[in-house]
Parts: C-alpha cells; sequence; structure tokens
C-alpha cells in the first residue's frame, strides 16, 4: 500500500506541493486529474524519490517508496527510449540494475498481454509506431514485477482509437499482475472509465478526491466541476440522461 | 460561395498518400475530418489549403501547438503586424480591439514576446490572427491536444460564438470524434489516404458506414467502453 502523508515539496522559494496525503492499495488505481502546473508531474517526482519532500514521508508497506523499485510510464513514448540500443537492449534495463535475471516466460506473458511481436523488440524506438514505442514502454515498466506503477500522461501522444486500446491493456495487466497504478492525466474521460479514484490537484493542494464515477455524477467542489464540464463540452464523456 | 475542390491527390517519393478525392465546404459549415494517425487526414488538410489558395480563395490555418505559429524572438505586436500585411490590409485597432473581444485576449500585454502570455491565451492570439479579414475558411489542426481541457473547451466555444455569425467556415481536423461531435454539422472520414464517408455528423454517429467509421464510433468516448 502507498501512503503519502503530509508531503509538501518547494522548488526555490516556491511551495508545489502542499501537504498532499493520499494512500493507493494494491490492484487499484488512482488518477490524478488538474490544470498544467498544478503540481502533477512534481508528485510522480516526489513518489520517484526524485524531488525531495521538505516534509511529509512516502512510504510502500510502511518502508521508503524506493525500496519497492516502483516504475514509470512517460508521456512521449519514443523519447523514452534510448535512440541508439535496440528496445529490448532498453527493455532490460531495470533488471540489469538490479542484477536480476530474465525469466522468459515472464517476458513472452507480458509480449502477448500487450501485443508486442516478438521482433519488434529488436528494432529501434524510431523504427516503431508511436503507439507500439508506448506498448513497448509499458513492458519496461512491468518486466521488473513492481508493486507499483506511476504513469504520466501515458494516452496524450496517442489517437484516439490507440488510446482507448492501450488503456484496456493496462487494465487487464494489472488485474493479472495486480499492481497499484497511479496515473496522471488531462483526460478526465479515462480517469471516469478506468480508475477507482480520482483526486484533483490545483495549485499544489488536493482539491478533493472521491470514487470516479461519483465525481462525474456530483463533483464536492467549483473547480471539480468546471473541469468535469470541460470534458463534457469536449465530447470526452457523454452526459448520461 | 462554395468551397470546391475535385480531383485532389498527393504523392511522397512516388507513393500516393492521398487518392483522388473531391471536397465541397460550404459558407459558414462547420466539417470535421477525422481518422486514426496516419489515415492522411492532415494531407487532405494541408492540399485542400493549398488548392484553395491558388484558387484565390482566403484560407487561414491554425497549427495544433502555438509553438508553430509564433516566434520566440519577436513581440505580440510584431506578430500581428505581420499578419494584417500579409493580407495587405492597413493596420487597424477597431479591427484588433473587436478580435481580441471576442477571443476575451484584451488583457495581453502585444509588447511582450509569446513566452510573457500562457498557453491558452497564445493559442487564442493564433486563433484571433487566422480571422483577420474574415477568411472564407479556417482550418483547425487538432487545436486542443496542446491545451488543457478547461482552457481548450473555453477556446472553442468562443470560437463557436465568433463564428456563428459569419461566413468563414471551419475545417476541424481531429482522431477525436467526441471533440468533432460536439463541434461540427458534417464529418470526413480518413482511411489509408482515401475519403470514405461524407455525412452529415449525427448520420455518422448513428449509422457509420465504414469499417474506419464504425472503429472511430465505438471509441467516441471513454464511457462507451465495455469495461
Amino acid at each position: 500500500m502507498l501512503t503519502v502523508e503530509h508531503v509538501s515539496v518547494e522548488r526555490g522559494k516556491t511551495l508545489v506541493l502542499e501537504d498532499i496525503s493520499l494512500s493507493l492499495a494494491p490492484n487499484r488505481t488512482l488518477t490524478v486529474v488538474g490544470e498544467s502546473g498544478a503540481g502533477k508531474s512534481t508528485l510522480i517526482a516526489a513518489i520517484l524519490g526524485l524531488a525531495p519532500c521538505t516534509s511529509g514521508q512516502i512510504l510502500w508497506a510502511g518502508a521508503p517508496v524506493r525500496r519497492c523499485g516502483p516504475a514509470l510510464v512517460m508521456q512521449e513514448p519514443r523519447s523514452a527510449f534510448n535512440p541508439v540500443l535496440s528496445l529490448r537492449r532498453s527493455v532490460m534495463e531495470p533488471l540489469t540494475a538490479r542484477r536480476a535475471r530474465l525469466d522468459d516466460n515472464r517476458l513472452k506473458t507480458l509480449c502477448d498481454g500487450l501485443e508486442i511481436p516478438p521482433d519488434l523488440l529488436e528494432r529501434r524506438p524510431a523504427q516503431v509506431s508511436i503507439g507500439q514505442a508506448q506498448r513497448v514502454g509499458i513492458l519496461r515498466a512491468l518486466i521488473g514485477a513492481p508493486p507499483l506503477v506511476l504513469f504520466d500522461e501515458p494516452l496524450s501522444a496517442l489517437d484516439a482509437v490507440t488510446q482507448k486500446h492501450t488503456a484496456r491493456l493496462i487494465a487487464d495487466l494489472q488485474r493479472q499482475e495486480g499492481f497499484a497504478a497511479l496515473i496522471v492525466t488531462h483526460d478526465l474521460g479515462y480517469a471516469a472509465a478506468f480508475a477507482d479514484d480520482i483526486a484533483v490537484l490545483r495549485a499544489g493542494r488536493i482539491e478533493e478526491q472521491t470514487a470516479s464515477r461519483a465525481f462525474i455524477d456530483a463533483p464536492q467542489t467549483d473547480y471539480g466541476r468546471i473541469l468535469r464540464d470541460a470534458a463534457f463540452s469536449l465530447g470526452a464523456l457523454e452526459r448520461v440522461a | 460561395m462554395t468551397l470546391q475542390v475535385t480531383g485532389l491527390s498527393a504523392t511522397r517519393s512516388g507513393r500516393p498518400i492521398l487518392h483522388p478525392t473531391n471536397v465541397k465546404i460550404e459558407p459558414g459549415e462547420r466539417v470535421g475530418l477525422v481518422g486514426s494517425s496516419g489515415s492522411g487526414k492532415s494531407t487532405l488538410g494541408h492540399a485542400l489549403i493549398d488548392a484553395l489558395r491558388t484558387q484565390g480563395r482566403h484560407v487561414a490555418h491554425v497549427p495544433q501547438s502555438p509553438d508553430e505559429a509564433l516566434d520566440p524572438l519577436r513581440s505580440m505586436a510584431f506578430h500581428w503586424r505581420e499578419a494584417e500585411s500579409a493580407r495587405d490590409l492597413p493596420a487597424d485597432t477597431a479591427r484588433r480591439r473587436d478580435l481580441f473581444a471576442a477571443l476575451r485576449i484584451e488583457g495581453g500585454d502585444l509588447r511582450k514576446r509569446p513566452w510573457g502570455w500562457s498557453r491558452g491565451m497564445q493559442q487564442r492570439f493564433v486563433i484571433a490572427m487566422a480571422l483577420i479579414g474574415t477568411p472564407d475558411l479556417l482550418v483547425m489542426d487538432e487545436p486542443t491536444s496542446a491545451l488543457d481541457p478547461v482552457v481548450a473547451a473555453g477556446t472553442m466555444d468562443l470560437l463557436d460564438t465568433y463564428l456563428a455569425t459569419r461566413q468563414t467556415a471551419l475545417l476541424l481536423i481531429t482522431h477525436d470524434l467526441g471533440l468533432a461531435a460536439k463541434r461540427v454539422q458534417r464529418l470526413l472520414v480518413m482511411e489509408g489516404g482515401r475519403l470514405v464517408e461524407d455525412a452529415a455528423t449525427m448520420q455518422v454517429l448513428s449509422a457509420p458506414q465504414t469499417p474506419a467509421a464504425r472503429a472511430l464510433c465505438a471509441h467516441r468516448n471513454w464511457l462507451e467502453l465495455p469495461c
């Protein structure tokens, strides 16, 4: 279980995150939504230990979160890989770093689940489509069987059909693997369809945190309502009569 | 006057990337050009802009991100003057005031460079520039994807209100059928460099005729997915 307790992060003299508390259990999905500059990416950096907390603590099962080896799926699929290495080399990095051995069966199961044909991993990032590159990004995140996976806008570079297909693959793998997923996104439609809970981040603070369907029906704050109405007006959600 | 192009096609390195296509757009009409990545929708959009400009029509283009339209080293006033002189129009304070009011960017400081403005305001400034001289057609390529949903929805609402009383037609190029369904009356569906469907939005949504249109409809919005 991930617990974020009263975490604040400062950059220079600015408070980027202020008194954030969250919890996330295995097999559950939490999305963090909010406008640009709200602190969504800083929250991910703080959980990964890349942005030091000025107060509070972040734990997994009571121990510092880094010890559980959390994985990250990045926004821009192709630039998330070293361009001169084969995708296979990049996918092996999390294992190489921990001197762990590759379980061929696990690689095969994950490739099947992510619809990655075996020869695709021999190519370089520029030789695959963006959708394929993002599926390989997910493969790299999951290869070491992390209990916690962070997704930073995992779908925003993909087209609508590929977005929904990829979202489904992530959800299916989560059911098999049981990892806890924390997803940062702009897209309230994605959050509503695939997450258990939604946390609304604004100017470094959590405005509200509720079950996702309940949020779509009745946001509790003015800003939550503005976000939901924008999603309706952009066609990301359909109003249920 | 109706905008019309027949037999439009394009090749890249000898390979056809746009098969011969006919497009007709009425004044003031709002049309969506939809399809997945690589379906050829941007190619058709660009070919259409070139062909209509060759006919002497006034076509304005708003790129996906304001970064593509604005020079980071030049002031906003410079960009505005360039846009006016590109249309051979003298500087006109009243016109600028009207367009700035329509897109709610009156508060922007023209002496600043693009990065002195928020991203949402930059995008609305680019749209305002495109509307100088009331174009026959405004082409927007994924206008919302570089913006926050709240900012994007507000921008599209302002544009809708502005276009409602004018003859300027809108061509909205997007992969997102949900967005198009909210904003346009007619849809052009692209697949493999071909225009495979051209019908009223409601008709495409209720009875898509081709696999490409059916795929887009099935993925139109998140809550329709069988989860």
